[in-house]
């Protein structure tokens, strides 16, 4: 070991100055205003094969703490000093997660010898396709979302690969914020080869370069005696985006968690098939993409908030991704909105954490977050666009204090717009802006509240635009009694005569004078509500964040006129909800409930089963029909596998290109093998 | 002819710098805080001026002060319990905050606990759009009973913010009066009347903290009065601002919101004051203490300004002398992880039990018990005598440590250094990077009593070409209250598109604000000499969503030459991130007028430079760089203009330890200023 535990804290001290000087540069430059606000990029300091180091904790977005750019950097053997290479193609390499992220990297080099890199993404505002911004859910194919740009050299010997970039600008609707971003890009990159520099000269690079590997090597370690605390075992858990397309049926991740000494396996098998919408995950089945550990990180972080976070943070976790599944689709599967469930993942991922570490990790956070635009016009006439917040949930309730309101957990990184910004902006009336009560659920750590957007438009052919909506079904779930959050909602005109619930829409024409009501997905709760102290639940109602009846039917805490206790009637209360109790780890929500009578485990064992089976470009289709025809048909005892199976009989009856029915007619329902 | 003194309060040392007029030379001396009976210390330290230095209390003509009462008490919650009046339906403007929450990848981080509880945040029908224009009438009734109801909930006064208050703050006004009429003697304070800018949260918050904060800071500037009357001080006390200014302590009284930041302040605008008087383009200070490490950038003497400057848990958004924490100070404590690797920080032992070597309770080691461990501090006592420091305790407190990783005490204690300067090299860093700033073209000056033991280390690592330890670095911020100006913001939030209609308005506006200005010079300060008007608007392109703020030429708005004012954007815009759009569409979000009131400030002597080689004291064993060495220990006192010397070395002086590495070379300047310099030969 050339440098010793007394030094290294040092090392890493200077590897984050750099990765924090990069990210700094990298925001300070930034063209377009998106970047500078929604913080969505991110920077590396990698080692020589392209495991990152090092990058900013404190600004960018929070997935790619450990991202490899292993992949990418492995298809080009002749780098040279001042050489820039970049993709933003989801599908080379599987580094880029959809087409508006640029991912750079750049080597450096010292005395002529290759000693690491420096890498960083933006995500860019459009890159042409099909929508303005690239991105929709509705978009089936990864061609419709825009430019894709291969791995390319994009600068040697100072020279700009000019080409390049006058095709990428051809293709995209703002070509000057492109150009600007990827020039913040490139200083970026500069800051921190001159950073690498300075780390060298400081070290030595014989330091410098086993350093690097020590890093890598510590945080492993440290990740390593975290999950050697968990308890060996199988933690499985499912959770559901409400909508697997627009108007569509519920996507399911589902993930056993495999807990050996200090290694993990998370073994995706039983997870639904890739969609034909652009929800996918694009993780190349690579077990430790950064979409596949944003979850982990989260957990292991969260757990030991003094741990350092790189590449080798994750070194201990394998993982089963079967292909042509959403968490490993394949090409050309769209994934532009890939976030919207690998918001889900990583609540599942936290999920069947909680299973094995029920005292340490929160309920679901509210998640469904939906970032809301508007399109209008103003009275002068011009087009206005611009983004109106965040409106989303709150935490989910921990294991020592209640959930962050509004906002938080894995959605803490988002800022709001004031509503005298909008106003001021926008010819918007903004009615209400705040929390829901009794949206948060109900336990002994109360889940966030929910939030809640009211506003008014005025001109013809506008447009709302809500991004990653989900949850106005299925709900954020509660842990150890804790209750579920309350579901989110989307209404138009919410007081007019003909209320409409739109559901999970994320794009909405306005008439001039409608109203749209967004309320997000209240947060879990944790632990047994009716262990909550009565002066909480007191505290709560004062403030308005439980009701007076939410109090008597959640808490069991009954409140006379003046506000005081009614001591005996709560005592009352209490006493039955405690004999009542479920003993249950996990408290679902309704719409999850009803869902699950349809679609039990046995039924979606059979059916992940078939789709296994089944051409990659038929399953989502598969899955639509057989959704279909089950649709209310409740479950028996036996599980119900046998009208899933005469369903399915039906469809391979119609088409000889799915294999018949009687290839999964074994009875019974044995447990699906990884591929 | 008289004596002007100088006053910094913080939370274990107030410090005192006396400038004799007549024989212009600067005197300082510390005293024990006195967090129980604020005042006291005052009373004290004079005191103890007129023992140690002859100063008659009835001769100290001119008496600043700068205060950490206003941070400490938002720090530890001990504010006025207060009800909030906002708009219906937009009640939870503190509990949303902006959303972003503080700790990113920690499912469990929450936002800090807002000021006031939800339960007193009281929604008040009535409402007004952007344009000023009401969409529906303040509800008096509604504000009659709200205000019923926060005084029956107990509360101790109310902060008015209503949506689009910064435009006109009639409504405000209205609920103001009903309240004052409903209880009279209750504190009442309106967003629009503490800071009247757009964004709601951050016009609520500062009005919130200003409010908060209002009761103590005024219940203490009275002792503070009626103490230096007591004593026989004729001057009428000033304090230092947070925008590195000072104001009347009877106008503090009224504008609590404006000295929140007085002490951090105090001391950049001393530091800025040695910069401009050695002639150092550039500099980033560094103030150190128990429990804070600090920087600021300071350009031509003067300092970089900011708003949403840190207060505890939150931001407050007035112009402040920008101060960026870059650590927990020489408290901060050392531990081994449970894979056996050396740390530092975050906790801190604060000023209390403080590091082992005070031996004052505290057993574990901290970054200045590893100094003393390594020898490198320790060979006087601390801070004029206060503490004495205890080698022992420091070495068997950083001796647990080298047990656990198998180092001798030394090897830990110089290992605790390294990483304690790597953390603060890592958030300078940043710092920088954020404000595209190179450190190779910074002086570093160092203050407060653990700055200049620490300075050169992280000079060497942040490649910085200079260090600067002046005379007296422990009272640098008793200092700045002596050398700051009379200095207020005026501001009004105009939210305009730049263009031929914006330049009448724009006139009209600085006239009225300049009106303001000079009224507040006058007639609230009494002032009558020669004063400065800075202009300037916080500007930005349609769409962004942070505003720049471009200094303007007061020609070119009087002779509304539109060009002219919109360039200052552009250009402000390029320095800033590299780039400017001379097409796109501009914005003119707020106009901005500083008004300054120069005071006489003190001058310092020069002596004569003698150029030679400087005499050690003794010499005296310590642990550098990797080896045990012997090095020169110079007392500050005994160093004259002009001699110079090289590292490994240490000084020694009342409030502080200057600690000097190999391959720095050491010269004292004209103003005995200690100018370290790497590399350079002696």
């Amino acid at each position: 070991m050339i440098i010793d535990k007394a030094t290294l804290q040092v090392l890493a001290n200077h590897c984050a100055a750099a990765a924090e000087s990069m990210g700094y540069t990298l925001m300070r430059t930034a063209y377009s205003t998106f970047v500078k606000e929604t913080e969505d990029f991110s920077c590396q300091l990698m080692n020589s094969r392209g495991a990152t180091v090092a990058s900013p904790m404190t600004m960018g977005a929070t997935w790619y703490t450990g991202l490899d750019y292993g992949p990418v950097i492995r298809m080009f053997d002749d780098y040279r000093e001042g050489d820039v290479y970049g993709t933003n193609d989801p599908y080379s390499g599987h580094v880029a997660t959809h087409s508006p992220d640029m991912h750079l990297w750049a080597p450096v080099f010292h005395g002529g010898e290759l000693v690491c890199f420096v890498g960083n993404h933006i995500h860019n505002t459009d890159v042409g396709g099909a929508v303005p911004a690239s991105l929709s859910r509705t978009l089936t194919e990864v061609h419709q979302e825009g430019i894709r740009i291969p791995p390319t050299l994009l600068v040697r010997d100072g020279v700009m690969n000019e080409e390049m970039v006058r095709t990428l600008e051809l293709n995209v609707r703002v070509p000057e914020q492109n150009r600007g971003d990827l020039n913040a890009q490139f200083a970026c990159l500069k800051v921190g080869e001159r950073k690498v520099h300075d780390i060298i000269e400081r070290f030595g690079v014989e330091a410098f370069k086993a350093g690097l590997d020590q890093l890598l090597d510590y945080a492993e370690e440290q990740a390593r005696s975290l999950v050697a605390t968990i308890p060996d075992g199988d933690y499985e858990f499912a959770d559901y985006a409400d909508e697997d397309a627009a108007n569509g049926y519920p996507a399911r991740i589902n993930l056993t968690v495999k807990v050996r000494g200090d290694t993990l396996l998370f073994d995706f098998t039983g997870t639904d098939p890739q969609l034909v919408s652009s929800l996918n995950m694009p993780t190349g089945g690579n077990p430790r993409h950064s979409l596949i550990t944003v979850g982990l990180v989260y957990v292991l972080y969260t757990l030991d908030p003094t741990i350092i976070l790189n590449s080798g943070t994750v070194r201990m976790l394998d993982a089963i991704l079967p292909s042509g599944t959403v968490v490993n689709c394949e090409f050309p599967a769209a994934v532009g909105m890939r976030s919207l469930l690998s918001n889900v993942l990583q609540a599942v991922i936290v999920g069947a954490f909680t299973r094995a570490l029920p005292d340490k990790l929160p309920a679901s956070p509210g998640n469904g977050l939906s970032l809301v635009n508007v399109r209008t016009t103003t009275r002068g006439g011009r087009t206005i666009m611009a983004s109106i917040g965040p409106v989303g949930g709150g935490a989910g309730g921990g294991p020592y204090e209640d959930g962050a309101e509004g906002s938080g957990a894995n959605m803490s990184f988002l800022k709001n717009t004031p509503v005298e910004i909008s106003e001021s902006e926008i010819p918007i009336r903004i009615h209400k802006y705040g929390l829901v009560p009794d949206s948060g659920g109900a336990g002994l750590h109360r889940g966030g509240s929910a939030l809640l957007m009211e506003f008014q438009l005025f001109a013809p052919q506008s447009m709302v635009t809500a991004r990653n909506r989900d949850r106005s079904m299925i709900s954020a779930w509660g842990v150890e009694g804790g209750q579920p959050g309350a579901q989110s909602t989307f209404t138009r005109n919410p007081y007019g005569p003909a209320p409409e619930e739109l559901r999970n829409a994320d794009i909405v024409p306005l008439q001039p004078g409608d109203t749209l009501r967004l309320i997000g997905p209240g947060a879990g709760g944790y632990g047994p509500a009716h262990e909550r102290p009565i002066e909480k639940v007191v505290e709560d109602v004062r403030c308005g964040f439980v009701s007076v009846a939410k109090a008597r039917a959640g808490y069991g805490v009954a409140l006379n006129g003046d506000g005081s206790v009614d001591e005996a009637e709560t005592a009352k209360l209490r006493k039955a909800m405690a004999a009542s109790a479920t003993t249950d780890h996990f408290s679902h929500g309704s719409g999850r409930v009803a869902f699950e009578s349809v679609w039990t485990k046995a039924r979606y064992a059979l059916l992940t089963r078939i789709l296994r089976e089944v051409p990659v470009t038929w399953r989502f289709f598969v899955k639509h029909e057989l959704f279909r025809v089950l649709e209310g048909r409740t479950a028996g005892r036996d599980g119900g596998t046998g009208e899933l199976l005469a369903a399915y009989g039906d469809l391979a009856a119609r088409f000889e290109d799915l294999p018949p029915a009687s290839a999964f007619a074994d009875g019974a329902v044995v447990p699906v093998a990884a591929e | 002819m008289g004596y002007r003194v100088g006053v910094d309060i913080g939370g274990s040392f107030t410090d005192f710098a006396v400038f004799d007029e007549q024989a212009k030379t600067l005197r300082s001396l510390k005293v024990f805080s006195r967090p129980d009976q604020p005042g006291a210390e005052v009373i004290e330290g004079v005191k103890g001026l007129a023992e140690r230095y002859n100063v008659p209390p009835e001769e100290i003509v001119y008496f600043t002060h700068g205060t950490t009462v206003g941070v400490n008490t938002v720090v530890q919650r001990k504010g006025l319990k207060l009800a909030l009046f906002v708009t219906e339906h937009f009640r939870d403007v503190l509990e949303l905050a902006r959303l972003k929450i503080p700790n990113m990848y920690s499912l469990l981080s929450k936002r800090p606990a807002p000021l006031v509880t939800r339960d007193m945040v009281f929604g008040i029908p009535g409402r007004m759009l952007a344009d000023a224009s009401v969409a529906e009438p303040l509800d008096e009734i509604a504000v009659e009973a709200a205000a019923r109801d926060a005084v029956a909930a107990g509360a101790e006064g109310v902060v008015i913010s209503f949506l689009h208050a910064y435009r006109d703050g009639t409504q405000e006004r209205q609920a103001k009066a009903i309240i004052e009429r409903v209880a009279p003697g209750l504190p009442v304070f309106c967003s629009s009347e503490t800071w009247p800018i757009v964004r709601e949260y951050e016009r609520t918050v500062t009005a919130v903290i200003g409010g908060y904060v209002q009761p103590r800071v005024s219940h203490y500037l009275g002792s503070l009065q009626q103490a230096l009357k007591d004593v026989g001080v004729p001057a009428d006390p000033r304090l230092t601002k947070s925008n590195g200014g000072i104001m009347t302590a009877e106008q503090g009284k009224q504008q609590c919101v404006q000295m929140i930041l007085s002490g951090t302040a105090s001391g950049v605008i001393g530091a800025s004051y040695v910069a401009e008087m050695c002639g150092i383009e550039r500099c980033m200070s560094l103030d150190i203490g128990g429990t804070t490490a600090d920087v600021a950038l300071i350009k031509d003497g003067t300092p970089q300004y900011g708003i949403g400057e840190r207060i505890g848990d939150f931001q407050i958004f007035i112009p402040s002398v920008s101060v960026s924490s870059i650590g927990e100070g020489g408290g901060s404590i050392a531990w081994v992880d449970r894979l056996g690797v050396l740390k530092v920080g975050p906790e801190s032992a604060g000023s209390r039990p403080g590091p082992a070597c005070y031996g004052r309770g505290g057993t574990r080691a901290t970054i200045t018990d590893a100094f003393v461990a390594t020898g490198l501090v320790g060979h006087s006592d601390l801070g004029y005598n206060a503490v004495h420091v205890d080698v022992e305790k420091a070495r068997t407190a950083v001796g647990e440590l080298a047990a656990k990783i198998d180092r001798s005490v030394e090897e830990t204690a110089e290992a605790i250094i390294n990483i304690s300067i790597s953390g603060m090299y890592s958030e300078c860093s940043g710092l920088l990077s954020r404000f595209g700033v190179d450190p190779r073209d910074l002086s570093l000056l160092a203050f407060g009593g653990a700055g200049p033991m620490m300075a050169c280390f992280l000079a060497r690592e942040l490649k910085m070409g200079e260090v600067v330890v002046p005379p007296t670095p422990g009272v640098l911020s008793a200092l700045g209250g002596l050398i700051a100006d009379l200095k207020n913001d005026f501001i009004r939030t105009l939210y305009l598109d730049v263009g031929p209609d914006a330049v009448p308005v724009l006139q009209q506006t600085f006239a009225e604000l300049r009106k303001a200005a000079l009224s507040w010079l006058k007639d609230d300060q009494g002032y009558g000499g020669p004063h400065e008007l800075i202009y300037s608007a916080e500007m930005r392109y349609r769409g962004q969503s942070f505003e720049l703020d471009a200094s303007l030429d007061a020609a070119a708005i009087e002779e509304g030459r539109l060009d002219a004012l919109v360039e200052a954007f552009h250009l402000a815009h390029e320095r800033m991130y590299g780039h400017a759009d001379r097409d796109a569409p501009v914005q003119l979000i707020t106009a901005r007028l500083v008004i300054v009131g120069k005071t006489e400030k003190p001058e310092f002597p020069k002596s004569e430079l003698r150029p030679g080689p400087a005499k050690s004291d003794r010499s005296v064993e310590a642990f550098l760089d990797g080896g045990k060495r012997t090095l020169p220990l110079y007392r500050r006192a005994d160093l004259l203009a002009g001699q110079s010397f090289s590292g490994p070395a240490i000084i020694t002086q009342d409030d502080c330890t200057t600690v000097v590495p190999g391959g720095f070379n050491v010269t004292v300047d004209t103003f005995g200023n200690l100018r370290i310099v790497l590399g350079a030969a002696a």
